[in-house]
């Protein structure tokens, strides 16, 4: 049986009080919260297995590197990749960039088209403006439509541009718009295109499979999904990968190192130079064991049912507009919303002075908030622990917001 | 709620010093709040290295908009040697005098920044 509320038991942090009142944790889109057997697991690691890995023939760092292998084993089962195709980088904008400079700098030229999309994070945009600018090519964006959804109908017409690179979000961390990705991957190929998705907001979320998906890259952060901070993937198709020339250069990386220069590992030690984040990575294998005995599907009813949940209250609260589409059932997530009258962060404030944690301002997407017409916006964002009755408080709360601003 | 106290909601809902200022006499330059996108312009008269006359425009938070409007009534008759002599705490404490929590400090501090600004690169002190 999946029940939030013996989940939170899990999860230490939720026991805290903020302002003497119970901590109302809804900015897991930001960080997630982290249980117990995690933070355990990335201590047992230190406590117990601590040592550099691929080096030295010693037992101690023979079993560090067997941690660190296994991790990636339940990485590729977790997301339907194999092994070599894991690289563990710091976070989904450490794999975007590693895409980016590696593959972006030796394959765009002048005049070639990069597509990517208005609802991006930053991480998702500003590294493919960066490489456009140095190599010359265009950055393309496609448009939303007035639900929140991407306008299918122009990204076919940008298609025609024959792109080299598409890359999209899975699911908004602005508007919760999950994007159709299998069907967008098979245009795109049909285009010529390659296909790096965003999935930082997706994999915590529901059941992500990339060989389903059939895209080229897919990149996530593990501390949006249970998992520690400073541990992220890039997956990268094998062909592709092996391919591409390494992003960050040193020891760990290289094959033969002469005087004047250096042949470079096998996957997927080619793009993780230097020492890994071991313990990351194992704790990051510990949040997808939670998260499989979870089970993922039970992970998306949940998420769709709080969505629905707060799309239902929200709606009802006078001066609220929410973003993105009103239907749970291609949503996830997140609901963010403007309080017509008062600043974002005013209500954000009011808002955590009841204890209620929510994420206040443009979240990362300004040229969103911008086609928007707004500057900020609150979000509240959930993850296997919210509970309906973390909605009530927050909606609760919003009440204040009329008390103190009269609005 | 403590922060939003009557005299930080009066200066939020009737902004003091609002509007812009013309002049060969007039320094100016604006900065942005990073984390919203809000942005803050001010104008300052100078007579002989003296502000004469303050103006404001710009888009807030309740914070950005009590700090602006406080700021502005405090500088009016201060001299540019006096204000860029103060450190940006010492100038809050002077010129706003409230305080904010710490997630809610770069909204507090923005017009600070902007008067900042304006006195890297003039010549009139
Ligand atoms: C959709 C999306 N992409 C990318 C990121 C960046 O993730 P990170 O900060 O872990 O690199 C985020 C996180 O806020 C996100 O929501």
């Amino acid at each position: 049986m999946f029940d939030p509320n013996v989940i939170r038991k899990d999860f230490p942090i939720l026991s805290k009080l903020i302002n003497d009142k119970k901590l109302v944790y809804l900015d897991s889109g930001a960080t997630s919260q982290k249980p117990s057997q995690v933070i355990e697991a990335e201590s047992n690691f230190y406590q117990k297995f601590n040592a550099n890995v691929h080096r030295g023939a010693h037992a101690l760092g023979d079993e560090a590197t067997q941690m660190l292998e296994s991790a990636r084993q339940s990485v590729a089962r977790f997301i339907g990749g194999k092994e070599k195709e894991i690289i563990f980088v710091r976070n989904t904008t450490e794999a975007i960039n590693l895409v980016a400079y590696s593959w972006g700098m030796d394959n765009l030229k002048s005049g070639d088209v990069v597509i990517s999309t208005i609802m991006e994070h930053h991480g998702n945009m500003v590294p493919w403006q960066q490489v456009c600018k140095k190599t010359g090519a265009k950055l393309e964006l496609i448009k939303i439509d007035s639900e929140g959804k991407l306008d299918q109908s122009y990204f076919k017409e940008k298609l025609k541009l024959k792109p080299k690179l598409v890359a999209f979000t899975h699911v908004s961390n602005t508007l919760g718009t999950i994007n159709p990705v299998k069907e967008m991957t098979k245009l795109a190929h049909k285009a010529g295109a390659l296909v790096l998705i965003d999935g930082a907001q997706a994999v915590p979320h529901m059941k992500v499979n990339v060989t389903e998906i059939e895209c080229d890259f897919y990149v996530f952060s593990g501390h949006k999904m249970l998992g520690p901070m400073g541990i992220g993937v890039l997956w990268g198709r094998q062909e592709i990968l092996e391919k591409m020339s390494p992003f960050i250069t040193g020891g760990g990386m290289i094959n033969e190192v002469f005087e004047d220069h250096a042949t470079w590992a096998e996957l997927p030690d080619k793009f993780e130079a230097g020492t890994p984040n071991v313990a990351g990575a194992v704790g990051l294998a510990s949040a997808i064991e939670y998260l499989e005995k979870l089970g993922m599907e039970n992970v998306r009813k949940h998420d769709m049912e709080i969505v629905g949940y707060t799309l239902d209250k929200l709606c009802k609260v006078r001066n609220l507009a929410v973003l993105g589409p009103k239907d749970a059932d291609i949503r996830s997530g997140s609901v963010a919303f403007e309080y017509k009258g008062v600043h974002a962060h005013d209500v954000a404030t009011i808002l955590d002075s009841e204890g209620v944690a929510v994420r206040s301002g443009h979240h990362c997407t300004m040229p969103l908030h911008k086609s928007l017409g707004l500057s900020a916006s609150i979000r509240a964002s959930f993850n296997v622990y919210t509970t309906k009755s973390d909605i009530d408080s927050l909606v609760k709360a919003i009440g204040k917001v009329k008390q103190v601003f009269g609005k | 709620m403590d922060l939003y106290r009557e005299e930080v909601m009066d200066h939020y809902e009737h902004p003091r010093n609002q509007g812009e200022l013309v002049g060969d006499d007039v320094i100016y330059d604006h900065e942005v709040n990073a984390s919203c996108g809000d942005s803050v312009q001010f104008y300052l008269r100078i007579v002989n290295g003296k502000i004469v006359e303050v103006k404001w425009t710009g888009v807030g938070c309740a914070i950005t908009t009590a700090s602006a409007s406080k700021l502005s009534e405090y500088l009016q008759g201060q001299t540019l040697r006096e204000i860029k002599d103060m450190s940006e705490e010492e100038l809050a404490q002077k010129g706003i005098g409230f305080e904010v929590n710490p997630g809610r400090i770069k909204c507090l501090m923005l017009p600070i920044k902007v008067v900042k600004k304006i006195l890297t690169h003039t010549s009139k002190i």
